[in-house]
């Protein structure tokens, strides 16, 4: 079930009055801004509300908003207008001055928060080692560690949201939606089972035959169990492929509630999941998909998201002969809905490269912006509040030093996760500021 | 030598294209408009070793330091003969002139120094991985080249993104793993060899840390870095004791030698041009001639080291893991030549500095294990803000297909961070600094007169997201033009991505 926490996120006045010059309370944004103005530090009661105003603003969705201006409070965006909102009570205008900002970007299908060190099994949390490949109630969610350095050191180059999947077997768990607070233990995770994660090739049994077949059964015993379960109580019960547990954690996939979703790249694997996604009446969502380009005017009418990596166009193995730069242009030519994103966590912030890269074969730079925006949002069911700048949904935002977020030297120049202004740092800029200076230390 | 025309079909149209610009001033879109279009097979070339190309483009950056905008340069056969502003370089007569737009950029072809294309290819089958030798942690008798698959989809896919040349390394598993070799990414190899760099001198790999120690970690050691640098010293201490043998066999043979007096040796002088083979000395006591000791390759790729023919590239993640490393070449008089992914060497650039020891890095990995979990995106910027050389490496099939990204992100970054980094030094990160890593550097590397005309055509500056070659030179053949059906496929490729032929 997806549980949603009902945060009630502040805007914090303390980082906000430590932003800039150009913050504007209320009662002055008739008069033009004034430093004097600033060096007093108001109390904090006095504001509530951040408005930003003077923006370029990327919905998301392919618009723009020239001169817009977003009203937030509570965590969430409340305005979106293009002109500059004004006459807001306990609110603070801070001035864009044209710049570009676009709604934080998401990462999906990452281990952030519950894999520290790639090859350190000490920090990780992101599977359960049990010998059933059904692990579908196996939720992380519990796990993520809000003080781990991947947080900020993404979240400063403009990822302020993430799915938290879990790894291994056929069916790997849980996936946790998270916002990218650095050290909020408290509210980094924004919900969690938003939808099932699952392996497809030659996930169980060392055949995709033998996959299919026990993905299969593992909805019919769900299916089974809910309708059967005193049987079960009573020990009158058939032999079950999984601990009831993890079978329930697939009704609210029977449901339509929320996605599977699978990781799976061959044409043949991906055309046998859109069988069974039908066959079950259950929303499917494919990661990778190496060779969705040769299936997607079946992708489409299916509805099938596609959550891609432009980068991967090796034939790595025999499961991914066809992968090719052009994937996303293909797939979104067809209709069907892409996702991109950069499949290592560590650098999750590089999907803008990704995106870029997307676009430079054949993509549009709006479907390029939507793929890593919106387009994950829907991916994992969080469209209603996430992945566009709208009334409604939550405000994690990023205001871009230059006109295309996707161009290598463009960085995020300021970021909000659900309304919270970030202080810029991370481990790797300390790292880098200490050793600047080589001077200091011993030749 | 050049190979010309290796690809007719493309040289032809090149050839004929000389009045109009090429594809490269419109925007690729991945469409395939002209997927049959095929030029006849060129017939007659009179004279390819001739052969003179201008090309003329908005922007030259010849890695020398110097940008031309626009630019002009003019290769003849396989060499380099003028680059400069249009106006001061002349095209002979004959010269076949290519006039590239105003958004082109060309750059010297783009070097790699940490590759494993065709040792661990793609597809990742058990069959074709040939890197690591992990027999034992120290195998120096072990070549990259006698593991290389020339038929290595991957190889096309690195020339797609202006590579020309690179360094097939030995993996990480041992400490030191063997020698690598430089290839140059001529299309069409049957073999190894046919893409070897011709007078390139051998490398040798060998892996500091976490690797080496995990893999023999329960196979007998190494367990931990004290027994790695015992590993080394192991085998040095072996090489010294080889090089020691020689070197009493060589003055014992020489001594008995000398015993020869002058008037045969004039006599014999005729038969001594063979070389190798003396003469006899007919009244030489055979019994007394000096036994050669037994000969090792592997020790004999160290005592290369130990005379500094040999380049020790040398994969090493932390600051004071390097450190120690450089002591420790510098106790046996060698060198490092660079270090590779090198994840701190930003903590420890003024050092490498001082040694002349370059780093080869990744703009951005890290976290991976935990010498790799103090990596910084500055790392290239702030090496080259000491003073040392930094090269932009791939350990990668995927990352070497977009080397200058990497590169940009580097740059950017470090500017972002307040380190003066022009474009023109961000270039020397793929160009003429692992040129010089490879030892390569007065053959390729820049785009001067007199060196290999190894060069690439970008449709827009080299460090944005969007650019892509359009057109690489090697030794002055077009080996690659963007566009349907340019890639060159390798056998692997034919009946199993027949359908890939038009994929950018």
């Amino acid at each position: 079930m997806k549980r949603m926490n009902r945060m009630t996120h502040k805007i914090l006045p303390a980082l906000v009055l430590l932003l800039s010059p150009l913050l504007v309370p209320a009662a002055l944004e008739a008069a033009p801004p004034s430093r004097g103005a600033q060096a007093e530090p108001l109390p904090a009661a006095v504001f509530d509300k951040l408005i930003l105003s003077n923006a370029k603003i990327e919905v998301g969705d392919g618009t723009v908003i020239e001169g817009g201006s977003i009203l937030i409070e509570d965590g969430k965006i409340v305005r979106v207008e293009a002109t500059t909102i004004t006459n807001v009570a306990k609110s603070v205008t801070l001035d864009l001055q044209g710049k570009l900002i676009t709604p934080g970007l998401i990462a999906a299908d990452t281990t952030i928060g519950v894999v520290e060190i790639g090859a350190e099994d000490s920090t990780h949390d992101d599977a359960r080692h049990d010998p059933n490949p059904i692990k579908a109630g196996y939720d992380p969610a519990p796990a993520v560690n809000a003080d781990s350095t991947l947080i900020s050191i993404q979240a400063i180059e403009g990822v302020t949201t993430a799915a938290v999947a879990p790894q291994g077997g056929l069916i790997s768990g849980e996936v946790a939606w998270i916002d990218l607070l650095p050290g909020d233990h408290a509210n980094i995770v924004a919900a969690s089972g938003v939808s099932v994660a699952a392996n497809f090739g030659r996930a169980y049994a060392g055949s995709r035959a033998a996959s299919l077949a026990q993905l299969r059964q593992a909805f019919e015993d769900a299916k089974w169990y809910r309708d059967n379960q005193r049987n079960y109580e009573r020990n009158q019960s058939r032999e079950l492929v999984a601990h009831p547990l993890d079978l329930r954690a697939l009704w609210p996939v029977l449901d339509r509630k929320i996605p599977l979703v699978v990781r799976a790249d061959r044409a043949s694997d991906l055309l046998a999941l859109i069988e069974l996604g039908e066959s079950l009446s259950i929303s499917i969502t494919i990661l990778g998909a190496s060779e969705g380009w040769k299936v997607a005017s079946e992708l489409a009418a299916a509805k099938v998201i596609v959550v891609i990596q432009p980068t991967e166009n090796l034939p790595g193995s025999f499961d991914t002969l066809g992968a090719r730069l052009d994937n996303a242009k293909l797939l979104d030519d067809a209709g069907v809905t892409v996702a991109i994103a950069h499949f290592d966590s560590h650098n999750a912030r590089n999907v803008t490269q990704e995106a870029g890269i997307a676009v430079a074969n054949g993509l549009s730079h709006a479907a390029g912006l939507r793929a890593i925006t919106l387009n994950v949002a829907k991916a994992y069911g969080m469209d209603s509040e996430y992945g566009t700048i709208a009334p409604g949904k939550v405000a994690s935002l990023v205001v871009w030093d230059g006109p295309d977020p996707f161009e290598l030297s463009t960085w995020a120049e300021r970021v909000w996760v659900r309304g919270h202004e970030l202080d810029m740092t991370s481990r790797q800029t300390q790292l880098r500021d200490r050793y600047m200076d080589l001077e200091a230390f011993a030749p | 030598m050049a190979l010309w025309p290796l690809m007719p079909a493309l040289a032809l149209a090149i050839s004929l294209g000389c009045d109009k610009p090429t594809s490269t001033t419109t925007p690729p879109d991945g469409a395939s408009d002209g997927a049959d279009e095929q030029v006849p097979a060129n017939a007659e070339d009179p004279d390819p070793q001739g052969r003179a190309t201008l090309l003329r483009a908005g922007k030259v950056m010849s890695a020398t330091g110097v940008s031309y905008s626009p630019g002009a340069v003019l290769f003849v056969g396989d060499e380099l003969v003028a680059v400069g502003a249009p106006g001061d370089v002349e095209a002979p007569k004959d010269a076949t002139v290519i006039e590239l737009g105003a958004d082109a950029v060309i750059t010297p072809g783009i070097i790699d120094t940490h590759s494993h294309m065709g040792v661990y290819p793609s597809p990742g089958l058990s069959g074709l991985s040939d890197g690591n030798e992990m027999s034992g942690p120290i195998t120096p008798y072990a070549r990259a080249e006698d593991g290389f698959w020339p038929q290595d989809p991957q190889l096309a896919h690195a020339l797609a993104g202006g590579i020309t040349t690179a360094q097939i390394l030995p993996g990480s598993a041992n400490l030191i793993g063997g020698r690598s070799f430089t290839i140059k990414l001529r299309p069409g190899a049957r073999s190894a060899e046919d893409m070897r760099f011709a007078g390139a001198p051998a490398g040798l790999k060998m892996a500091c840390g976490e690797n080496p120690k995990r893999v023999y970690g329960q196979k007998g050691g190494p367990v931990t870095r004290m027994g790695n640098v015992a590993g080394y010293r192991k085998a040095f201490e072996e090489a010294v004791e080889y090089q020691r043998k020689w070197d009493t066999y060589r003055r014992k043979l020489a001594l008995w030698e000398v015993g020869e007096t002058d008037s045969r040796r004039a006599n014999a002088a005729p038969q001594n041009s063979k070389r190798g083979k003396p003469q006899p000395p007919p009244k030489r006591d055979e019994k007394q001639r000096p036994e050669p000791p037994s000969r090792d390759f592997g020790l004999e790729t160290l005592v290369g080291v130990l005379d500094g023919d040999i380049l020790v590239h040398m994969h090493c993640y932390r600051a004071d893991e390097m450190s120690l490393m450089l002591e420790f070449a510098a106790s046996y008089g060698f060198e490092i030549r660079s270090f590779h992914h090198a994840v701190e060497a930003y903590k420890i650039a003024d050092r490498l500095a001082a040694n002349d020891t370059a780093a080869s890095i990744w703009a951005d990995w890290w976290g991976f294990k935990v010498e790799a979990y103090d990596g910084v995106r500055e790392n290239a910027a702030m090496v080259t803000q000491a003073g040392a050389r930094a090269i932009i490496h791939s350990d990668s099939a995927t990352g070497i297909q977009r080397l200058n990204q990497e590169a940009g992100k580097a740059l950017f970054a470090g500017r972002k961070a307040g380190v003066e980094i022009s474009d023109e030094q961000a270039l020397k990160w793929l160009t003429i600094n692992p040129a010089w890593a490879l030892g390569v550097d007065d053959q390729t590397g820049s785009l001067e007169p007199g060196k290999a005309a190894d060069l690439v055509v970008w449709n827009g500056s080299p460090f944005s997201v969007y650019s892509q070659a359009q057109l690489v030179f090697i030794d002055g053949e077009l080996v690659y033009e963007r566009g349907p059906n340019s890639r060159p496929r390798s056998d692997f490729d034919l009946g199993l991505r027949d359908e890939l032929r038009g994929a950018p």
